[in-house]
């Protein structure tokens, strides 16, 4: 069982947040302002955390930083703000993931899943092999699986999937999928991205144009849904 | 004058004294010493008054030693070739120093009038960089009216105004300054029959809109082209003081619109995050309860519509305030019908078809906007769908269309053109779910992007609302 910690300055959504996660099979801890969610993670025992952007008492962008240069805790980031480039700042620093409110708590405790895997898996030598869903990664042989069959991919391709499989499907934003398979100078050719993208999908995809494995987030980034 | 009739009187005087002692004392002193002593009149007289009280010394000074000293005595006959010479060498000296006298003269002259100018310059521009910079070219012209009467700040608005102080030639110089920049009117060469100059605040060559306005001089006097030089120096100080103000003036007003834009994003965003924590717990409690209840069902479903109402409630009012911020990027229609298909819930009895061609080419347009009028022409089908709801998309020449169609009662011709509008209530339509805002922010949001929205008949006699995208330009797919 994992401890995690909610921070939100509305009681009621701490109250909500602490029931989703009892039912999700998890400890609940909550904090209603910034002082108390660092002083709470200072005495360790936290597994990961649920942030409220809107906190009265410091900018949750910054406060999503402090924690990171503390430590590698999955911080999912909850955000009453449509804003993008605010959710991008968030996980450009560090934050695993982000749910928008008023959030489906089904969709919450999937993404708290994944950045508990994430989490797991960190202090691990980098394996031979990444599962998630119905795909499957050889790194050794370079092989990409879907449900168990080989599938043929260029190199790219395989690159792209292979990242967003790491991810285990948290979200990862375009620039981050640039960087890692293009290179630093190619964060801002999305296009690149959407051409491989396009292209897995005729591979991965039962119905290459209602896709439900490679998923998109407006404006934001990539995931890989768990249709397993 | 006075200057110069006194020259002529000291140089017949000194003319006077100088005979007078040198026939007193010709014994002691010799032809030669009291030659050079006729100098001495030539010199202070044309040092004083210039070449012709210099000119007068020189010949009464010749005539005088001739009469006086030269032998024949008293007898103006001229003798040897060296009298000649005497005569001559005084007229020059009387000429060459009241060359450089006056020479002297007007460079000192100069210096005062430049030493003058400079003050003023400078006592200008330490009154108008002191204080207020809006009231600044006031204080100016206030200044200026003090030291050379009546002077005036106008503008363009002179020309149509019937302007008391100026007649019509006054205004003609006006204009003629306004439209070329030229100084003009009294005292310059373009209309100087004008009874006030009329003087450019902005550098010559540089359109400006301000003139300055001095009256003629209240002596009677013309003012001479050194002086209209130097109003022109004064006005160009006035003009950097009315810039400066008109900076200061736009800055406040930047601030000003700023502030009350940052006010009204503040506004908004609190009242999304106000009526969004408030909608979470809501919807996260009734979802709980849904698994059991169907009356929560119903409550859940209306809180979700209320969310989505909120977000056209902030759509709407960032369309309205113009403050919608385009971040265009090329996108693949498959991502943006695919989440836009995910995010909403569509009920159990409406199936979503789907034909989106895999080669279709890219398009430009905003990802977070496109998303929005993506939800809500899904949202509108879903609500007035009888079985399916159904999205095609296909690649024309240089743009691509995306057609939301749905096999509804459809939207009768006449009501079509009146679709976009807000809270536009359509006959025979059932509208009982709908914000009444969702297709005015779809054909708000779509303006704004360059996609065309239109809205017809689909072949299930539903209606169907097709997007025309702009193609992205680069590498195709």
């Amino acid at each position: 069982m994992s401890r995690v910690l909610a921070v939100d300055d509305e009681p009621a959504i701490r109250r909500l947040l602490a029931a989703i996660l009892t039912r999700g099979g998890h400890e609940a801890a909550t904090a209603a302002n910034a002082r108390e969610a660092l002083a709470l993670l200072a005495r360790g025992g936290i597994d990961a955390v649920l942030l409220d952007l809107g906190l009265p008492d410091r900018d949750g962008i910054e406060l999503v930083g402090a924690i990171r240069a503390e430590s590698q805790v999955p911080i999912i980031v909850v955000t009453a703000r449509s804003d993008v480039s605010e959710k991008i700042a968030a996980l450009d620093l560090g934050a695993d993931d982000y749910v928008t409110k008023p959030f489906d708590a089904d969709e919450l405790l999937a993404r708290l899943r994944s950045a508990l895997r994430r989490a797991e898996s960190n202090g691990e030598a980098r394996p031979e092999s990444v599962e998630f869903g119905p795909i499957a990664i050889d790194r050794a042989r370079h092989e990409a699986r879907l449900n168990g069959a080989p599938v043929a991919l260029t190199p790219k391709e395989f690159a792209v999937l292979e990242t967003l499989t790491e991810a285990g499907g948290r979200v990862l934003t375009h620039a981050a999928i640039l960087e890692r398979v293009w290179g630093k100078a190619h964060v801002a050719d999305v296009d690149y991205l959407r051409v491989a993208i396009r292209a897995l999908r005729l591979k991965l995809e039962a119905d290459p144009s209602a896709p439900r494995l490679i998923r998109n987030e407006p404006a934001i980034g990539y995931r890989l849904a768990d249709i397993a | 004058m006075d200057r110069r009739v006194s020259a002529y009187g000291l140089a017949a005087l000194g003319v006077a004294a100088v005979a007078w002692l040198t026939s007193a004392a010709f014994a002691w002193l010799g032809l030669a010493s009291s030659a050079l002593l006729f100098l001495l009149p030539v010199l202070l007289a044309s040092a004083r008054g210039g070449i012709g009280p210099g000119l007068f010394a020189a010949l009464a000074g010749a005539a005088a030693y001739n009469f006086l000293l030269l032998p024949p005595l008293f007898s103006f006959r001229v003798h040897s070739s060296d009298n000649i010479v005497s005569v001559a060498v005084l007229a020059l000296v009387a000429l060459v120093t009241s060359r450089l006298a006056t020479r002297l003269k007007e460079r000192e002259a100069d210096a005062l009038s430049q030493a003058q100018a400079s003050g003023e310059a400078a006592e200008l521009s330490a009154l108008l960089s002191s204080g207020d910079a809006e009231t600044a070219p006031g204080r100016g012209v206030g200044w200026l009216a003090a030291h050379y009467g009546a002077a005036l700040l106008l503008d363009r608005t002179v020309l149509d105004e019937d302007a008391a102080a100026f007649g019509s030639l006054d205004l003609s110089a006006a204009a003629w300054a306004l439209h070329n920049g030229d100084a003009t009117g009294h005292g310059t060469a373009i209309m100087p029959a004008a009874d006030w100059s009329f003087i450019p605040l902005a550098p010559r060559g540089r359109a400006g809109g301000h003139l300055l306005a001095v009256a003629r001089p209240a002596s009677g006097t013309t003012r001479g082209e050194a002086q209209v030089a130097h109003l022109q120096e004064l006005a160009l100080l006035l003009g950097q003081a009315s810039d400066r103000a008109a900076l200061e003036r736009e800055q406040h007003e930047r601030e000003r619109v700023e502030q009350s834009d940052r006010l009204r994003r503040t506004l908004l965003t609190s009242l999304a995050h106000d009526f969004r924590t408030p909608l979470t717990v809501i919807t996260g409690q009734l979802a709980t309860l849904s698994a059991k209840s169907s009356e929560a069902q119903d409550a859940l479903r209306a809180a979700r519509r209320l969310d989505r109402t909120i977000d056209d409630l902030l759509a709407a009012a960032r369309l309205e305030e113009g403050s919608l911020a385009l971040a265009p990027e090329s996108l693949d229609l498959v991502d943006a019908a695919s989440a836009a298909c995910e995010a909403v819930a569509l009920p159990a009895r409406i199936a979503l078809q789907r034909a989106i061609p895999a080669d279709l080419p890219f398009v430009r347009a905003d990802p977070v906007l496109l998303h929005h009028v993506l939800l809500n022409l899904l949202d509108n089908a879903a609500r007035h769908a009888k079985t399916h709801v159904a999205l095609a998309a296909r690649a024309e020449e240089d743009r691509v269309t995306l057609a939301i169609s749905d096999d509804g009662k459809g939207i009768p011709e006449a009501e079509r053109a009146r679709v976009f509008e807000r809270f536009a209530r359509i006959e025979g339509s059932d509208r009982h779910e709908g914000s009444g805002l969702g297709l005015s922010i779809v054909k708000g949001f779509a303006d704004a992007m360059a996609i065309a929205v239109e809205v017809g008949e689909a072949p299930t006699g539903g209606a169907c609302f097709t997007l025309a995208l702009p193609r992205a330009e680069g590498p195709a797919p």
